[in-house]
């Protein structure tokens, strides 16, 4: 047993958690686990007991092997993805391997050793992999150039198998254990020295070893940031103006003082009103009475109908739209076809309804901050704090426990981090934990932006493609967070998925002519990354389309496709994967329909096929078969299991939205906000197809063909009728 | 911070000055300082520039300069250029001083268009350039992706 968690969280009584590990630590013992940083002051990284050979591994004498992961786990599994890169180079007995994280003071400390510490964009393995590797294959060197000396023979001629050294040619034989604190001595190779293994050599990576973190989730022993407990700590909740934008007038504090439990009631920023009180239910209840003054500011009258009318508007107007894609003449081809094909889409507002509700926990004195925080991006979380301290950073941490769910709510923004140290300077010295309740978690997102597409297209009469004219209009998230990504006015991050050039997110069709073209039509709305983000909205728009136009052409769509896709052998390959594991061209039983899409997003491609049947206006999803090329696919299980995940996720999208009322969001929780439901979900079957030439994305890219899929699924039980305005109770239709 | 040494005789501010340079991606030095100092060379030491090494946006990132001089040297400083190797401008700002100003000390708050480096130099009264570069992390959104 070799679990480890921060001591300054083991404060409070017994509870139901902490029981759970009581009884799991007397059932017996587990051979992997997590070491958490203990909140330490200074910024010393603890060596467990072992030798650290290099910043990645540590060694101990029993041979067991501890390695760094910067990443935040979300439930993605990149902790044990990126341990099995590590492990391969290192060549170490997978069994006897062990996880530490460390914050990201540690990691400023020694000069961003660890590099990004953040998790987004499915970014986790594909941009680390390769120092991650090189960081396992050092410390392999140093642990060999260390036998090689004790025994007086060249490196060369030694051989590693599982953490076990041997030189064949004198019989002798050593254990990492034993070489670890020698090895932890000598100097780093040279980096140009360190040679990776050649993908057809890996042992490990490519297999599915069990995850690292499985055991403690099971049996309770994981920490979520909000299972924090410090001593003294008090709790806070928190109402910010329900209209985006508006400010916080006055509140009467007197009216809930004298409520049990209430210690302080605080102005936050200019916006947002807190109470701080000794259990988080006392806080809750006295904020729901809190007599509180807004100024609604501007926005007070948007509407869900008065925003769909500013996107229709940028559906044909010329203004504040550009043309990432231009080939021929799409206008002429159109207006020359033989048939034509033409629909508006549109997507609405969806919130990320994390199953954990945002929150931090915060302590903040004149000398020092810290914060515990559930954060995608800890560097981010450590950076908002020293900014709303004005303490620099050597004198604020940030600890990252794991995530209950982030999905982009956690990373793009620290809005709560940013809260919960305004009240903690406030209240000097004392821990504060700051949860937000449901309701201000669902009204206060940073929602997955709204948009319409206008699609035409022009059927040439062998019912061949010539013409595709696309537009989308909608918010833009760039243009809300990181507007240094917009390029001379042209967001292309919104037309994910429609680029043209290859590599991240590549549009699998060759049309002759072909305009894709954005027009910016921002809102009050905050948005933010979605898991998937555009390539979600943008797939729906392309492949209910696609389906439509073949339709109109007399062709199956997988053929139809198919006939555009000869340029794109790695779009096709794996929409022929789903399609021949579906068996598209078998027959279904009566009453059961096909729906299929393609797309692809964060360098990776994605297909998918659902089979629904459909009574009167209930929607059955039986069967969803999902192929993905993700280059190199290091835990086949765990791509398996994210692509199961994916399915949810994108069958929440489908009948969930955050809708505006007077200028706020009117879904506040789940009654009104419905996400998949364990009976709605289908038999899931993925098929993961590496072509091993290319590093893509895992978390997010099969997330944008579920609900396309699904949607031709429904159209096709529909007699060819479109869902064309989601989510699916404008057509009066649901799923069960 | 400092701010009583803040009395700055700075002359002009010519900030935000526009060139035709876009978006440009980690200009490398020589390229990105060639307009500003031509060929001259430039020494380090005696400008100091701090920002924070991480940054959470690049909305408002606090900056402070400075530039020392020695009791030995009756130099001033003539201009003082802030520039950056990734933002769309790349010129963040230009100040300009009067010979009789002492070393000034400048505190303010930067746009930055991502991770990169920033650089500060100095003009000395005696057309010798000395500089001073930050690295700072601006911590990436969620989910982006390579556009």
């Amino acid at each position: 047993m070799n679990l480890t968690t921060s001591s300054s969280r083991s404060v409070g009584s017994l509870s139901r958690r902490q029981f759970v590990v009581s009884s799991a630590l007397a059932s017996g013992g587990l051979a992997l686990g997590f070491h958490f940083p203990a909140a330490a002051q200074a910024n010393e990284l603890s060596t467990l007991g072992g030798s650290e050979i290099n910043a990645w591994v540590i060694v101990r004498p029993d041979d067991s092997c501890v390695i760094r992961v910067a990443r935040a786990e979300m439930g993605q599994g990149t902790h044990t993805g990126l341990a099995q890169l590590v492990a391969e180079e290192l060549e170490c007995d997978w069994a006897k391997v062990s996880l530490q994280t460390f914050t990201p003071g540690q990691n400023l400390a020694r000069k961003r050793v660890w590099r990004n510490m953040s998790t987004g964009g499915s970014r986790g393995i594909r941009e680390s992999h390769e120092y991650v590797r090189q960081g396992g294959a050092a410390a392999r060197m140093l642990l060999l150039q260390a036998a090689a000396a004790q025994w007086n023979v060249p490196a060369s001629e030694l051989k590693v198998d599982k953490g076990i050294v041997t030189h064949p040619a004198s019989g002798q034989s050593t254990r990492y254990g034993l070489l670890a604190q020698a090895a932890s001595r000598l100097p780093a190779p040279d980096p140009k020295s360190i040679t990776l293994k050649h993908p057809r050599d890996w042992k490990l990576v490519g297999k599915s070893p069990r995850r690292l973190d499985t055991a403690a989730k099971v049996n309770g022993t994981l920490k979520y940031g909000i299972d924090t407990v410090l001593p003294g700590m008090q709790y806070a909740t928190i109402k910010a103006c329900p209209v985006f934008g508006g400010k916080l007038v006055s509140f009467d504090a007197a009216a809930i003082a004298k409520r049990r439990g209430i210690k302080a009631v605080l102005r936050v920023d200019d916006d947002a009103v807190a109470v701080v009180a000794d259990s988080y239910w006392r806080a809750k209840s006295a904020i729901e009475l809190l007599p509180i003054t807004w100024d609604y500011g501007a926005n007070a009258q948007v509407s869900s109908a008065s925003i769909a009318e500013r996107l229709r508007e940028g559906l044909t107007s010329p203004d504040n739209v550009f043309a990432d894609v231009d080939v021929g003449n799409v206008t002429q081809a159109i207006q020359g076809a033989a048939k034509t094909v033409e629909a508006v889409y549109g997507t609405p507002f969806v919130a990320h309804a994390c199953m954990e509700p945002m929150n931090c926990t915060a302590r903040v004195t004149a000398e020092r901050a810290e914060v515990w925080v559930p954060s995608q991006n800890a560097e981010a979380s450590l950076a908002a704090l020293a900014a709303v301290t004005g303490l620099p950073l050597e004198k604020c941490e940030a600890y990252n426990p794991p995530l209950g769910g982030g999905f982009g709510r956690r990373g793009g923004t620290q809005d709560y981090v940013r809260q919960a140290a305004l009240i903690a300077k406030q209240l000097p010295g004392t821990p504060i934990k700051l949860i937000w309740s449901r309701e201000e978690d669902m009204t206060h997102d940073f929602y997955r932006p709204i948009g319409q597409a206008r699609l035409q297209a022009g059927l040439n009469s062998q019912g061949e493609l010539i013409g595709l004219h696309l537009r989308v209009s909608g918010q833009s998230i760039n243009a809300h967070l990181t507007p240094h990504n917009i390029v001379n006015g042209k967001d292309r991050r919104q037309l994910q998925g429609y680029w043209k050039e290859p590599g991240e997110s590549q549009l699998g069709y060759t049309v002759p002519h072909l305009r894709v073209e954005y027009a910016m039509r921002n809102t009050h709305v905050p948005v933010g990354p979605w898991r998937g983000v555009n390539t979600n909205q943008n797939a729906i728009y392309l492949e209910c389309f696609m389906d439509e136009v073949a339709r109109a052409a007399g062709q199956d769509p997988l053929a139809f496709r198919r006939g555009l896709m000869t340029q794109h052998p790695k779009h096709l390959a794996v929409l022929d994967a789903v399609a021949d594991k579906a068996g598209w061209n078998k027959p279904l039983p009566a009453g059961m329909f096909r729906g299929i899409a393609q797309f692809m997003g964060y360098g990776s491609y994605t297909a998918a096929v659902a089979e629904v049947s459909m009574q009167g206006n209930d929607i059955k999803v039986h069967r969803l078969v999902l192929a993905t090329n993700c280059g190199h696919a290091v835990n086949p299980v765990q791509i398996a299991c994210q692509i199961e995940g994916s399915v949810a996720y994108g069958m929440d999208s489908l009948q969930s939205e955050s809708s505006l009322k007077d200028g706020r969001i009117v879904e506040r929780n789940f009654d009104t906000y419905p996400i998949a439901r364990l009976y709605q979900l289908p038999k899931i079957e993925s098929v993961i197809a590496p072509t091993y030439d290319f590093w893509g994305g895992v978390g997010e890219p099969t997330i944008c063909v579920v609900a396309p899929a699904i949607l031709n699924a429904i159209a096709a039980a529909r007699g060819g009728k479109p869902v064309r305005m989601l989510p699916l109770k404008n057509e009066g239709l649901r799923l069960v | 911070m400092n701010l009583r040494r803040r009395w700055l005789w700075a002359l002009a501010c010519l900030g935000w000055v526009s060139t035709t340079r876009v978006a440009a991606q980690h200009v490398p030095e020589r390229e990105l300082l060639q307009p500003y100092v031509g060929t001259a060379r430039i020494q380090r030491d005696r400008v100091k520039l701090e920002l924070p090494r991480l940054a959470d946006n690049g909305f408002t990132v606090p900056l402070k300069v400075s530039v020392s001089s020695t009791a030995r040297s009756s130099l001033a400083v003539r201009r003082l250029l802030l520039l950056s190797n990734r933002n769309p401008r790349p010129l963040i700002a230009a100040f300009e001083f009067d010979e009789t100003a002492p070393p000034p000390v400048i505190s303010t708050r930067v746009r930055l268009g991502g991770s990169q480096t920033v650089w500060a130099l100095a003009e000395m009264s005696d057309g010798s350039w000395w500089m001073d570069t930050a690295d700072v992390e601006v911590t990436e959104s969620a989910c982006l992706d390579q556009t």
